[in-house]
């Protein structure tokens, strides 16, 4: 099995003049190819800032990093935005989508921007993955006129676009209604088993955790719990 | 180009601000096209006032000087006296002619015999400055027979042409006998033929005009002339020409401007708070555009911070809010332009009662090149600071906004 991320001993320590927080004390969690993986967690238990970290978007106070296979910790801004773009693949709470572009142009976004345009090959991907995330007929709709459950299913189609080794979700479903959170939910499960693509997903919601192959635990900084759950029913 | 995609994007995002911010731009870049076609054309009406009657360029023997004498019969070294009696003089004049007239810059001249003289009239006596000239010359320099007013042009064997100021002093009509007196203490019986007004004091009140012919004996001069006049196409090039004059016929050539340095100065100065003028309505150009990015970098920052989060070059969103900076200058500097011209050609076209223009306005002269450039290079620098710090925006702490 591919390892995808390994992370030792990751701590976090923010400093607000001479007070000291510790947010993350000595994480190590690993993930392999095509896991989907749930990080649990009360609020302030540190699973934002550890997602921030594995997102390359923080910096650890502390421990290793490796993302497939290549220890990220020493790379530069522009190395770790490099990184990001080409095996990471981001879903966050609110879409932000671009709201002056449709939906194709949201999807191909990631791969156009460094490449100075969107090429044919990078449109019929972006074509292909919202028609994989069920919006077909919304390809070319401006994003601002869809719904929030099809901008969140626009979202995971853009997080697929440059094929990411890891898809980070934090909290993918915390501002959709229930029936549009389950298809976004089957979306990510259909993606992670037919793809072998690799989730980690941050939520408070039990339901959601419920279907991940894996629920991580984070309490007081630390990784409480680490349990590999058998879901073999894709209609869990 | 994506980047200039997603900019135009931007600004078609938000229509009304996108065309009040170049609808500011379009005002200032007016502004500043009024302000420029307005100096010109002052400093074109100014300069055609003072050089419209008067010659642009001209040509005087060279200042003598005087001579150290040495040698072994002087004991001490001795100064050749210049004489005062002997007057300068242009002897080799139709050569130097020939030179002007074979020079396309220039648009008329005229070879004189100028001097000092009085005019007596009964008890009734008046300095005046004589100008003796080709009779078919007389208004290459300045507009003299259209601007008759009473009599005719012709100067005639003993004809004089005199300003109407002057002739109210001496109370002379045409057709009337003066007694001219010169510097030299010649004095002859001439008569009035025109009595012309020009306007300007200067001439109206102390020049009186005669042929060449006549002046000749005046002035004791039978062969050469005092002075040479020139007229130039284009007033601006009177030092040029005048340097090259002075090297080519040794003669003392002036252009207008050092014969008029007050009004080099004015001009100076005018041209200066124009250029103040200039200067704000780029500033306040140069600030417009920058608020209105900084307020739109600030309002996408969690678009920004997902562009970041995907890895998206700080460069390519330095290049979105530069070109969004391009497009508002340039698109406003060209709008700028053609209301700034419209708005030029339209007071260009109203006039007083007497056919004057109302405003001394240039439209041609507006600038438009330098407001084209300026507007645009300074809408791409007004736009530096919102794109550096969208750029550089922390895409963690943008999402969580």
């Amino acid at each position: 099995m591919t390892r995808v991320l390994d992370a030792r001993g990751i701590e976090m320590v923010f400093h607000n003049g001479d007070e000291e927080t510790r947010v993350l004390n000595g994480i190590d969690l690993t993930l392999d190819r095509g896991e989907l993986a749930a990080l649990l967690g009360a609020s302030g238990s540190g699973k934002s800032t550890f997602l921030s970290i594995v997102g390359l978007l923080l910096r650890p106070t502390a421990g290793e990093l490796t993302i497939s296979g290549e220890p990220v910790g020493g790379l530069s801004e522009a190395r770790r935005a490099d990184f990001r773009n080409r095996r990471l693949g981001f879903v966050f709470q609110f879409h932000h989508l671009l709201p002056d572009f449709t939906a194709v142009e949201n999807v191909a976004f990631p791969a156009a921007a460094p490449a100075g345009g969107i090429s044919r090959d990078m449109r019929s991907r972006a074509r292909d993955l919202l028609t994989r995330v069920g919006l077909e007929d919304r390809i070319d709709f401006p994003a601002a006129r869809l719904s929030g459950g099809q901008k969140q299913r626009v979202a995971i189609a853009r997080a697929l676009m440059n094929r990411p080794d890891l898809i980070i979700a934090d909290e993918p479903t915390g501002n959709l209604d229930r029936e549009s959170a389950d298809r976004v939910l089957d979306l990510m499960r259909e993606v992670n088993r037919e793809d072998g693509a690799t989730f980690l997903i941050c939520t408070h919601d039990e339901g959601v955790a419920a279907r991940c192959s894996r629920r991580l635990t984070l309490s007081d900084g630390r990784l409480a719990s680490n349990v590999s759950v058998a879901v073999d029913d894709p209609s869990v | 180009m994506f980047a200039l995609k997603v900019a135009r994007r931007y600004l078609l995002s938000n229509p009304s601000q996108t065309l009040l911010l170049i609808a500011g731009v379009a005002l200032g870049v007016t502004v500043f096209i009024f302000i420029t076609a307005l100096i010109a054309g002052l400093a074109v009406r100014l300069t055609e006032q003072v050089t419209g009657n008067s010659a642009h360029v001209s040509l005087e023997p060279p200042a003598r000087l005087a001579r150290v004498l040495k040698g072994p019969d002087l004991p001490v070294e001795s100064v050749a006296l210049i004489s005062t009696f002997q007057r300068r003089q242009i002897r080799d004049w139709p050569m130097v002619l020939d030179l002007l007239r074979a020079d396309t810059d220039v648009s008329a001249i005229s070879a004189q015999i100028s001097g000092s003289a009085f005019l007596v009239k009964s008890e009734a006596v008046s300095p005046v400055s004589i100008i003796g000239v080709e009779p078919q010359g007389i208004d290459a320099i300045s507009r003299i027979t259209p601007n008759i007013v009473d009599g005719g042009g012709d100067l005639g064997a003993d004809g004089l042409l005199i300003g109407v100021r002057l002739a109210e002093d001496l109370g002379l009509g045409a057709g009337q006998s003066v007694l001219l007196r010169t510097e030299r203490g010649v004095e002859r019986q001439l008569t009035v033929r025109g009595v012309f007004r020009t306007g300007l004091q200067s001439l109206d009140e102390r020049v009186a005009f005669l042929s060449l012919q006549t002046a000749r004996p005046l002035f004791l001069l039978p062969e050469g002339v005092t002075n040479i006049e020139v007229k130039l196409r284009d007033p601006g090039d009177a030092r040029a020409t005048a340097l090259f004059l002075a090297e080519a016929t040794g003669l003392r050539a002036t252009p207008w401007q050092e014969k008029n340095l007050g009004l080099e100065d004015a001009l100076q100065a005018q041209a200066q708070t124009g250029t103040l003028i200039q200067v704000f309505s780029l500033i306040s150009i140069v600030i417009g555009v920058s608020s209105a990015l900084v307020l739109s970098a600030y309002r996408r920052r969690p678009e920004i911070g997902i562009m970041r989060a995907f890895g998206v070059p700080g460069g390519f969103i330095l290049w979105v809010f530069l070109l969004q900076g391009l497009l508002i200058g340039l698109t406003g500097a060209l709008i700028g332009c053609a209301t700034g011209y419209g708005l030029c050609l339209w007071l260009a076209g109203i006039t007083k009662p007497d056919g004057v223009q109302a405003l001394p306005i240039a439209p041609e002269q507006g600038g438009y090149v330098a407001a084209l450039l300026l507007t645009t290079l300074g809408a791409v620098i007004a736009s530096i600071l919102p794109a550096r710090s969208a750029s550089r925006l922390d895409p963690l702490e943008a999402i969580q906004q």
